[in-house]
């Protein structure tokens, strides 16, 4: 059997272990266009901040390719695919033959649509490469402009303010996290960052850039002016689907996958950033960019295409961050765009404890949660929505910090 | 290979093996020395009230596969074969806290500990007491438990099927077989009472 795995994120990485754990024989080649090992890609926000090193980032050590027997081909892009020859072919011409081919490259930072983007100091954040860059250009960085209020923007913006730099966030919507929090939430982590030096606007987006070989002013949508020196574009990812033929296989948002990972061509899977399955919160289709989500598609795709049938059951859109003394941990529906007049709200804030909790919960089964410090109990609530179980108990039980598993339980 | 096995309706709630389990994860591994230690010694097993308000020890079980594992961004956690353990690696964790969001049990909390690398902030959870048995001993909580909730034996076959079977479906993935039908069906909250039942 020759398996063919494009991409070598985390996807990429389980699915060729779960392959190797039933076929010690097959040949494995995997095609990535970044030579770095692979590595923990929500990582590279720590090497900006300065808390870690390069070497800190491989998520497998230096003798990877060597012990699974995986021939890598490194640095190299595949720009087709043809699904009749059952042949990949990259940049550089070369073609490789498949049985079984994985689509695991990722996804793309969202480009903004704005002048002067040639400019030095502007960056997207999604790999090592362009981190190296910031950091390379840090030393006469005085203020920088983070567009986008999501999860790499803010992580943008929170580790540059770790490194004394002035950070100006630009959100569109009316309160970070706009997709993931609800407004009550998005306020108190708003205010948090405020308290350590961040500048929010909201509403508001970038027009155009102006300097000399670097940036030096923005433009914004209400005629202002702001000065920067640096720029990060934090406006979201898409799935890196781009070299796929989209009247060969089927595509949304994502490539389309079922229970296998099995696109709808003959012998060809997908998984992580770029598959598209159901999200299990909202009962449908979804993109979950997330790297749980990633590596847990990762090892059922490989486990199918080396002949092992698993089912995945779909994801969960979920996310954990930690900034200053402040935690946040959300999952499912939250976000008043993904709620309507059919979900139960449950929410608890204590002020004194700066926490804030609120469950969504849709007839007894919970949907989404959003819990502002203390968290550690927060994959109970995960498991609940993941497993949809109806939820007997009074959400009130749940609202509490220090509840008790156990209470779940019928006995 | 005997593992810790929790039978939660003999537990009184004394608490008592939350002591001894942070004086066995203490600098100088005596409840008395351990009061005065910096960083405080703390608990890895945690007794809540539940239901009806009867106690409840809650600690890590060691699934197999183990959902924290696959959520842990720098691959901090890992099994231990021998002992069947799930650990994690101090000088590797970044405190991101994916775990916490991982775990159906909620049993990891973040804190500097004794054994760790000073004043890191880290996930710390059970780590079934292998230096003890290392040396023959065996986890402080079940040593100190004087009801029997906590015992450590060999699981039986069926026992460790179920197990392995509840961890399977609990496990971020479904891992839900097509040749063995009705796996899916178990889910994580199945599993804990299947714990309880099974248990009694
Ligand atoms: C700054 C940042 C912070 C994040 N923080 C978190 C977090 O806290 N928690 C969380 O859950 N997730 C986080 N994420 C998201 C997480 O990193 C991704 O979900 C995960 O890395 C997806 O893994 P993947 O294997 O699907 O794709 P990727 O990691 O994107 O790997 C795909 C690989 O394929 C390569 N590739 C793409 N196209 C081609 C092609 N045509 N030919 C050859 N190679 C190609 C890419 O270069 C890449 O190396 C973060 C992401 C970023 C950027
Ligand atoms: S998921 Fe929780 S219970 Fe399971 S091994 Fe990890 S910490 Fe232990
Ligand atoms: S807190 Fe530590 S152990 Fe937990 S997921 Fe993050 S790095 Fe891994």
């Amino acid at each position: 059997m020759n398996y063919v795995i494009i991409g070598n994120g985390v996807a990429g990485v389980t699915a060729a272990e779960a392959i190797r754990q039933i076929d010690a024989r097959g040949q494995i080649t995997m095609i990535s266009d970044e030579s770095h090992p692979p590595y923990c890609r929500p990582m590279i926000s720590n090497l900006l901040e300065g808390a870690v090193d390069v070497s800190r980032l491989p998520i497998r050590g230096p003798d990877f390719y060597d012990r699974l027997s995986i021939t890598p081909t490194l640095g190299s892009r595949v720009t087709s695919l043809d699904v009749n020859a059952r042949t990949v072919t990259t940049k550089g011409g070369q073609i490789f033959a498949y049985d079984r081919l994985l689509i695991a490259a990722g996804a793309d930072p969202r480009p903004l649509d704005a002048q002067g983007l040639d400019l030095g100091g502007i960056f997207f954040m999604r790999n090592i490469a362009q981190v190296q860059e910031m950091i390379a250009a840090l030393a006469d960085t005085r203020h920088a402009l983070v567009l986008g209020g999501g999860l790499v923007g803010f992580k943008a913006a929170y580790s540059l303010l770790k490194r004394n730099i002035g950070v100006t966030m630009l959100i569109r919507s009316g309160y970070p996290l706009s997709m993931q929090v609800d407004e009550t939430a998005g306020e108190m982590i708003q205010q948090v960052l405020c308290d350590h030096g961040l500048t929010v606007r909201t509403g508001i987006s970038v027009t155009a850039f102006e300097g000399g070989g670097r940036v030096q002013t923005a433009h914004l949508s209400d005629g202002s002016q702001v000065p920067c020196d640096m720029a990060i574009i934090g406006k979201g990812v898409f799935p890196a689907h781009g070299f796929v033929p989209t009247d060969r296989i089927d595509t949304d948002a994502g490539i389309l996958v079922d229970d296998h990972m099995a696109t709808s061509a003959p012998g060809i899977y997908a998984a992580g950033d770029v598959a598209e399955h159901i999200d299990i919160a909202r009962q449908k289709r979804w993109v979950n960019a997330i790297w749980p989500e990633a590596a847990a598609q990762g090892r059922v795709a490989g486990f199918n295409m080396a002949g092992r049938a698993l089912a995945y059951r779909g994801s969960l859109s979920r996310n954990v961050i930690r900034m200053f003394d402040t935690d946040v941990m959300t999952a499912g529906r939250v976000s008043p765009r993904d709620t309507d007049e059919t979900c139960r709200f449950f929410s608890a804030a204590d002020h004194r404890r700066q926490t804030y909790r609120k469950l969504v919960f849709e007839d007894q089964i919970l949907v989404g949660f959003v819990m502002i410090n203390q968290i550690e109990q927060g994959g109970v609530l995960a498991s609940l929505i993941q497993s949809r179980t109806p939820v007997k108990i009074s959400a009130h039980h749940l609202l509490d910090p220090g509840f008790n598993v156990s209470r779940l339980f019928d006995r | 290979m005997k593992q810790v096995i929790v039978h939660p309706e003999r537990c009184v709630g004394c608490m008592q093996c939350m002591l001894a389990c942070a004086a066995a994860h203490s600098k100088t591994g005596a409840l008395i020395s351990a009061i005065s230690e910096s960083p405080r010694p703390r608990p890895r097993i945690h007794v809540g009230a539940g239901r009806y308000d009867e106690g409840f020890p809650n600690r890590c079980r060691h699934c197999d596969p183990a959902p924290c594992q696959m959520a842990c961004l720098p691959g901090a956690i890992y099994r231990q074969t021998t002992t069947n353990t799930v650990l994690i690696n101090p000088d590797v964790c970044i405190n991101c806290a994916s775990c916490a969001m991982a775990c159906p049990y909620g049993v990891i909390r973040y804190h500097a500990d004794p054994l760790a690398p000073a004043d890191k902030t880290i996930a710390v959870k059970c780590d079934n007491c292998i230096a003890r048995q290392h040396k023959g001993l065996i986890p402080a909580c079940v040593e100190v438990c004087k009801v029997g909730a906590l015992t450590f034996e060999e699981m039986d076959a069926a026992m460790k099927k179920k197990t392995d079977q509840v961890a399977r479906s609990m496990s971020a993935e479904a891992i839900a077989a097509d040749h063995a039908p009705g796996f899916s069906l178990l889910n994580t909250i199945k599993r804990a009472q299947k714990e309880i039942n099974l248990s009694r």
